[in-house]
């Protein structure tokens, strides 16, 4: 039996071949399965957890020992640094984890060679794995947790925050979890093996804790590095200079789209 | 009437060096359109460094080629979206299904209703035989199902050019004969490039046929006219009784190049080497009857293998570029 409806072949041309069925099924990797939810509620438990505990638990403990300082504030500002700290930090870790997978091992296997024997350009390659994963990572490592973080805040404040500063802390969580996505997507289409991937990722993320006391917070406000401290000052009572947290977003930001462009330019030169 | 064929491949000195190693040499190919063509070399003659070339996956060191008259180099994506590939060691998602895996090849190609597009992969499968398998998760294909499944990712777009890289390789007997008759069924609407070493499938299928050495393209030709050679034919004569010569009849003719002999089971077998293969048919056995004592129990004309035709090629290269 043969097809009798002619199948309409698809519109794209240029460098848009292949990019909306690449992304149809990077974005199925991730919403079709149960990885959204895995992650989501890994890091509600993570960063969400680690919030409640400081918000909640910790007050109760602290009345008990009469010797510790029990402020409001520094509670707050506790709470504040287990979202935007230990936050940053962790989802930049799980994007690392999460990203060396993204190219390397389908360049390595023969499925890149597979797909792009097919009509895709190899910017839509690439950019179908930055859509697609910088999306569902921005939302699940991002997104979900400070979503419940405004309300825990909430809760303990007896009011809501005020959103705009709040909402400038969770840019520069996304940002920052942005620039370790793209570092380690590049990564993926210029090194050859996993390790370096890891490795110069993971270098970049804990060298740069360090390099701040090394260079000084001039230098280090064009990297991402200071990006981690700086929302602390975003809730009332504590103030900060808007310019001061602009240099590191806008320079973060810079980067992440330089890498991009590296993959993408890399890309078209590798051999398959 | 001389059928002059447009073609589908064209490559002008199409070279590649990797690391200071020259895979392929100025390679100079026409790939008529509607043939089988049959791209044979031994293994690292440069076979799968010309596909890949062809397909943009390897970008050329110098020349260049196109297909369908467009640029290798430049419309890659375009050229692509008529060409069906199959790798030589395919590989596949493997969580996916065969089913998973051909409406995900097809959604590069084609957009229209579900359920056409589900009829296109089930006709598919059925001409690859995997109907029964159609929603196991390809992880758990054997080799042969894989290639089968390669079979049918690459034709599910119904390509006007299929590029088969070693198709057979990797199944058992009754898989190559499929896939040959695979082959055979698709000539009609497509023309059909692929590399082999497996010489038998060659001369089944193929029309036309290139052979390639160390990266250098030895000899192209239709099958028929590189069977038939460089114009020398051999004669296999077989005369009853090991006492017999042929040889005082027969020395001495300008058109015989040589003889050989040897006895086998009583008899004695005779290979003389012609050089006019029009005056041999006409006179060697005759020549031989002339001594009436002589008798001949077999006579024919040895037809040539492409198998031998293969290894005189890639000696004779082999040698010339030693020299």
């Amino acid at each position: 039996m043969t097809t009798t409806i002619e199948l309409q072949p698809v519109e794209e041309r240029g460098w848009r071949m292949g990019l909306a069925n690449l992304l149809r099924k990077e974005m199925k990797q991730w919403w079709a399965t149960r990885r959204w939810l895995i992650q989501s509620l890994l890091w509600i438990l993570i960063i969400n957890g680690f919030m409640a505990f400081v918000l909640f638990v910790m007050p109760i403990m602290m009345e008990r020992m009469p010797d510790a300082a029990s402020e409001r504030l520094d509670i707050i500002q506790a709470a504040v640094s287990a979202l935007f700290q230990i936050g940053m930090i962790g989802t930049a870790i799980g994007t690392i984890i999460l990203g060396q997978d993204l190219v390397l091992p389908e360049r390595q296997s023969g499925i890149s060679e597979w797909i792009l024997s097919k009509p895709v350009s190899r910017r839509s390659y690439i950019l179908s794995k930055f859509f697609a994963n910088a999306v569902s990572i921005l939302v699940t490592f991002v997104g979900i947790p400070c979503a419940l973080g405004y309300v825990l805040f909430a809760l303990k404040l007896g009011a809501p925050v005020p959103l705009s500063p709040y909402l400038l802390g969770v840019g520069a969580m996304a940002l920052h979890t942005l620039f370790y996505l793209n570092l380690t997507l590049m990564m993926n289409v210029v090194a050859k093996s996993r390790s370096v991937v890891l490795g110069i990722a993971m270098g970049v993320l804990f060298g740069g804790m360090l390099l701040p006391n090394l260079v000084g917070v001039t230098l280090s406000s064009l990297t991402p590095w200071l990006l981690p401290n700086l929302p602390a000052g975003i809730i009332p009572d504590v103030n900060i200079e808007l310019s001061f947290l602009m240099i590191p977003l806008l320079f973060t930001g810079i980067w992440s789209i330089l890498f991009v462009f590296i993959a993408l330019w890399k890309m078209e030169r590798l051999e398959f | 009437m001389t059928n002059i064929r447009e073609s589908v491949i064209e490559t002008a000195h199409l070279s590649k060096v990797f690391n200071e190693v020259q895979a392929l040499d100025g390679l100079d190919l026409r790939v008529p359109q509607n043939s089988i063509f049959g791209f044979l070399g031994p293994n690292g003659a440069g076979k799968s460094t010309t596909i890949k070339l062809l397909l943009g996956l390897l970008h050329p060191t110098s020349g260049g080629g196109s297909i369908f008259g467009l640029d290798i180099s430049k419309d890659g994506p375009e050229i692509r979206s008529r060409i069906g590939y199959l790798a030589q060691n395919p590989s596949f998602f493997p969580s996916m299904t065969a089913r998973e895996t051909l409406r995900f090849v097809s959604r590069f190609f084609y957009r229209g209703p579900e359920m056409e597009i589900e009829n296109r992969i089930r006709e598919t499968l059925e001409l690859v035989g995997l109907t029964e398998k159609a929603d196991r998760a390809v992880g758990a294909f054997s080799g042969g199902e894989k290639q089968r499944l390669g079979i049918a990712q690459a034709q599910i777009n119904h390509p006007d050019l299929l590029i088969l890289d070693e198709p057979a390789a990797s199944l058992d007997p009754q898989g190559r004969h499929d896939v040959l008759d695979i082959m055979e069924s698709l000539r009609e609407n497509a023309t059909i490039f692929f590399s082999t070493h497996i010489l038998d499938d060659v001369q089944k299928v193929s029309d036309t046929v290139a052979i390639l050495n160390q990266g250098k393209l030895v000899a192209q030709a239709p099958i028929a006219e590189l069977l038939h050679g460089s114009g020398s034919s051999m004669y296999s004569i077989v005369t009853y009784g090991t006492d017999v010569d042929i040889q005082k009849q027969i020395s001495g003719v300008p058109w015989i190049s040589s003889i050989n002999r040897e006895s086998l089971d009583g008899n004695t077998h005779w290979h003389v080497l012609v050089n006019d293969d029009e005056i041999a048919q006409a006179q060697l056995l005759r020549l031989i009857l002339e001594d009436t004592s002589t008798t001949v129990t077999e006579f024919g004309r040895k037809k040539y293998e492409l198998e031998e035709v293969f290894l005189r090629i890639v000696e004779e290269s082999n040698h010339d570029n030693h020299n």
